[in-house]
């Protein structure tokens, strides 16, 4: 056997590195147990939200105000879609962190790619929501024009809400995520590059 | 408990003790920072955690670790940029302490040591992950089956590695 004197140097050396704390099995059960905690209120807060986005809409859809059937159909429609094309970009992308490093390189290349497809989706998405909204309240104006002749304030105040709650989440919100998606692109991108070895220095 | 969660349990305790060290190695690698790395370490045992119900032995238990260490260290390196801070700079309590009694000796072994982690931090992610994966004694098939590239590959890579880190050794004072 050959006897390689530098490398059994640096795994000395590397052997004393580091030792995980004493407590660690104990911290480490601590966090599972919060993880799971939040797993399952996560689950529950996404349904909760779910279920009462839908009785929302089948509440106003009985109600013979303004927001009227086309708004609880919009509400479902948008509930369901956003859910559908989350689903359909993510599919097939669930799979745990168990493969090689290179598998596991691919499919956050992968990950990134989609979660930059599906805010550009949510994006058209929110602005095809908007111009819904918009042709509904015209096809309606007949009765929404009434109640906004009677309360005028309440219909300024409810447009600039509206505006200033778009124009930040839309605006603002999809620019800053997209910067930050491309750059974990871009860094991806640059790991793939290093196993490839097209850039290694 | 359910008897599979009870076996789940029993083998994640065993992980932990065999590989705890490595593991608190391994993230040694990829974080500077003590406070940061620890944080490290847990989020890699959570992961072994999450993952070990799909551990379906088509691997060893072995690989099946490293795998889980390096991804979670390299989206560790993407999460907190900037990803390199030299070793001199950490403070003394960072050090792991040498309970031999020779200070000059003790000392020495101290300063090749931060050296050796200041290096191996200096290097590409993938230089890296193959010296570590070297230095914790793995097999070229092993670390094949951990990095997913041909074991011929592995060979060469990492004798570009070793030449890296030498390199980055000769250019530390």
């Amino acid at each position: 056997m050959i006897e390689d004197r530098e490398l059994d140097g640096w795994r000395e050396q590397w052997s004393g590195v580091a030792e995980p704390p004493a407590e660690f099995q104990c911290k480490v059960k601590e966090r599972i147990k919060r993880e799971e905690r939040r797993f399952v209120l996560g689950n529950l807060l996404t349904v909760i939200a779910f279920l009462g986005m839908l009785t929302f809409a089948a509440f106003v859809r009985h109600r013979s105000t303004w927001m009227g059937t086309g708004w609880s159909t919009g509400i479902c429609v948008l509930v369901f879609v956003a859910a559908g094309c989350r689903v359909w970009v993510l599919r097939r992308l669930w799979r745990p962190q168990t493969q090689s490093t290179r598998a596991f390189v691919e499919l956050w290349h992968k990950r990134v790619t989609a979660r930059i497809r599906l805010l550009r989706i949510s994006v058209y998405l929110s602005l095809g929501w908007i111009i819904f909204c918009a042709v509904l309240t015209a096809a309606n104006w007949a009765t929404i024009g009434q109640d906004v002749r009677a309360h005028p304030n309440q219909w300024v105040a409810l447009l600039v809400v509206c505006t200033l709650m778009q124009y930040p989440v839309l605006w603002y919100g999809a620019v800053w995520l997209r910067r930050r998606k491309l750059a974990e692109l871009n860094e991806v991108k640059k790991i793939l590059d290093e196993m490839d070895e097209k850039n290694v220095t | 408990m359910s008897e599979h969660r009870q076996a789940l349990e029993t083998q994640f305790a065993h992980i932990l003790s065999e590989y705890g060290a490595a593991i608190a190695r391994l993230a040694f690698s990829y974080e500077a920072v003590a406070s940061v790395r620890e944080e490290l370490v847990q989020e890699i045992a959570l992961a072994i955690w999450q993952a070990l119900a799909h551990f379906r032995g088509d691997c060893s238990e072995r690989t099946f670790v490293y795998r889980i260490a390096h991804n979670r260290g390299l989206s560790h390196v993407w999460r907190r940029r900037p990803p390199h801070q030299p070793l001199e700079e950490i403070e003394e309590s960072d050090q792991p302490v040498d309970p031999r009694p020779q200070p000059e000796e003790q000392a020495a072994r101290t300063d090749q040591r931060v050296r050796l982690m200041s290096a191996i931090q200096s290097l590409p992610l993938t230089h890296r992950q193959m010296i570590v994966l070297m230095l914790e004694g793995l097999s070229h098939a092993e670390i094949a089956e951990v990095t997913g590239i041909t074991e011929n590959n592995v060979a060469v890579r990492l004798t570009r590695a070793r030449k890296a880190l030498k390199d980055a050794l000769g250019a530390r004072p």
